[in-house]
């Protein structure tokens, strides 16, 4: 019985994280260039909808640096963690990417936009 | 009609001693193309390079916006001087306010950095009571001395550095404000990149007029002002440069050469000549308004992205981001 009242309670726990919102301060600095929606019209940047899975340089409505599009070409996929290393420093992961955005040193910065981009 | 809100009001700045890195000295690499003279001088590694501004002995600032410093380069000798602007600091614009000191939006802390054009001391202004986080894009002076700047996270303000005030507003549209320039006719103009649109501001009020470009969604990213008080801008989207009259209320655009060009940065010289840089090609691009025509000056690098574009008589500087190199080009003497 003991082990099925923890059980439920970490079962709760775990929802409970699952439902926390995302801040969504976080995408501020993004939200001049980019989209979270199809229907936001065009943008300085690519839209970011489904970005997880999706190839680098994978929107087809956005013309792509050099550097994006040779990641592109080496099948290269945005995952939670190239994203991560991507907002940490974009110039060293890609360098030449047009995108003219400043590391983000703070991980829980990086966490939040992850999890707006995650859903998660 | 949504209330526009004046978003800031403070005072009071935060001084430090200036924290100098070892002086170093720029590699310089020189060559020709067109009967310009192209010098490049290599910056400090990791400073990612983004806007340049020119003093009046012949020294050029750069902002480092990737490790926080702004750089002092010197062309006669290639000499480089990196101030730290502090913790967190990442800076986006300069500008040589009419003290001789350089003027930073300095994004990274949300305020205005001051650093002296002699003892290189930093001075901040935080923008106390306005949105966290400003985005803090473009500087600007006027002739009054006061200092206009944008902030992509939507906003636009002023400060006054005899007096210390500084002023925030929210700008139409959200997000986007982007370049910003001066006039000889002491007029004000910003653009907005998200929002697609020009707009004057009432130097008293701080309310912008907002002048639609004829393309839609073109993508406004900088705007420069030339000798007649017209206002030249880089169309990001559209790949184009638009010039405005605000006293015949015309528009004239014309596309950048190339397949897909991307016009970011744009700068008039004294001779009214505008300068152009074009991502998509990997240049800076001159086009001179009387013949309608353009003349490219392609990096020998590639992935150089010049984001922004200053000057002073008979020189065009910028600096390649991607590179971490500032570049020069003037016209070859007989």
């Amino acid at each position: 019985m003991r082990l099925l009242i923890i059980a439920a309670a970490l079962l709760a726990a775990a929802g409970a994280a699952r439902a926390q919102p995302c801040n969504t301060a976080a995408f501020e600095p993004c939200k001049a260039c980019h989209a979270l929606s199809l229907d936001a019209g065009q943008k300085p940047g690519p839209q970011l909808t489904g970005l997880i899975g999706r190839k680098v340089a994978g929107d087809p409505a956005f013309d792509y640096s050099p550097a994006l599009r040779a990641a592109r070409d080496k099948g290269e996929v945005w995952t939670k963690e190239r994203l991560d290393l991507f907002f940490s420093d974009p110039e060293a992961l890609y360098a030449g990417t047009w995108m003219g955005s400043p590391p983000i040193r703070d991980p829980q910065q990086r966490a939040d936009l992850l999890c707006l981009l995650t859903g998660q | 009609m949504r209330r526009r809100q004046l978003l800031a009001l403070s005072a009071g700045a935060l001084a430090a001693p200036a924290l100098i890195t070892k002086p170093a000295r720029a590699a310089v690499e020189t060559r020709e193309l067109n009967g310009y003279r192209i010098r490049t001088f290599s910056g400090p590694s990791g400073a990612g390079l983004h806007d340049v501004a020119c003093n009046a002995d012949g020294t050029v600032w750069a902002t480092g916006q990737r490790d926080g410093t702004l750089v002092l380069l010197d062309p006669r000798d290639g000499g480089l001087k990196a101030v730290k602007l502090g913790t967190g600091a990442s800076p986006h614009g300069v500008v040589v306010g009419p003290d001789g000191a350089a003027w930073v939006t300095e994004g990274g802390q949300n305020a205005i950095a001051r650093v002296d054009g002699k003892d290189h001391r930093v001075q901040i202004w935080k923008l106390n009571g306005g949105p966290s986080y400003a985005n803090l894009n473009t500087p600007v002076f006027d002739k009054q001395g006061v200092l206009w700047f944008t902030g992509q996270s939507g906003i636009i303000g002023r400060f006054d550095p005899k007096s210390e005030k500084m002023q925030v507003w929210e700008a139409p549209r959200g997000a986007g404000p982007y370049g910003i320039a001066a006039t000889p006719q002491n007029t004000v103009w910003y653009v907005s990149l998200a929002g697609n649109y020009l707009a004057e501001i009432d130097r008293t009020a701080g309310t912008p007029r907002l002048v639609e470009p004829p393309t839609p969604q073109q993508g406004a990213r900088r705007v420069w002002s030339d000798s007649q008080g017209r206002l030249w801008i880089s169309e990001w989207n559209s790949g184009q440069v638009s010039v405005h009259d605000p006293k015949a209320g015309n528009w004239k655009s014309w596309k950048l050469p190339g397949n897909r060009p991307r016009c970011y940065a744009v700068y008039v010289d004294e001779r009214d000549a505008v300068w152009l840089t074009d991502f998509a090609a990997d240049a800076i691009v001159r086009f001179d308004p009387k013949t309608e025509t353009f003349l490219s000056f392609p990096s020998d690098k590639s992935g150089c992205n010049v984001r922004q574009l200053a000057g002073r008589p008979g020189e065009t500087w910028g600096a390649e981001s991607g590179t971490t190199r500032i570049v020069a080009i003037d016209k070859l003497r007989a």
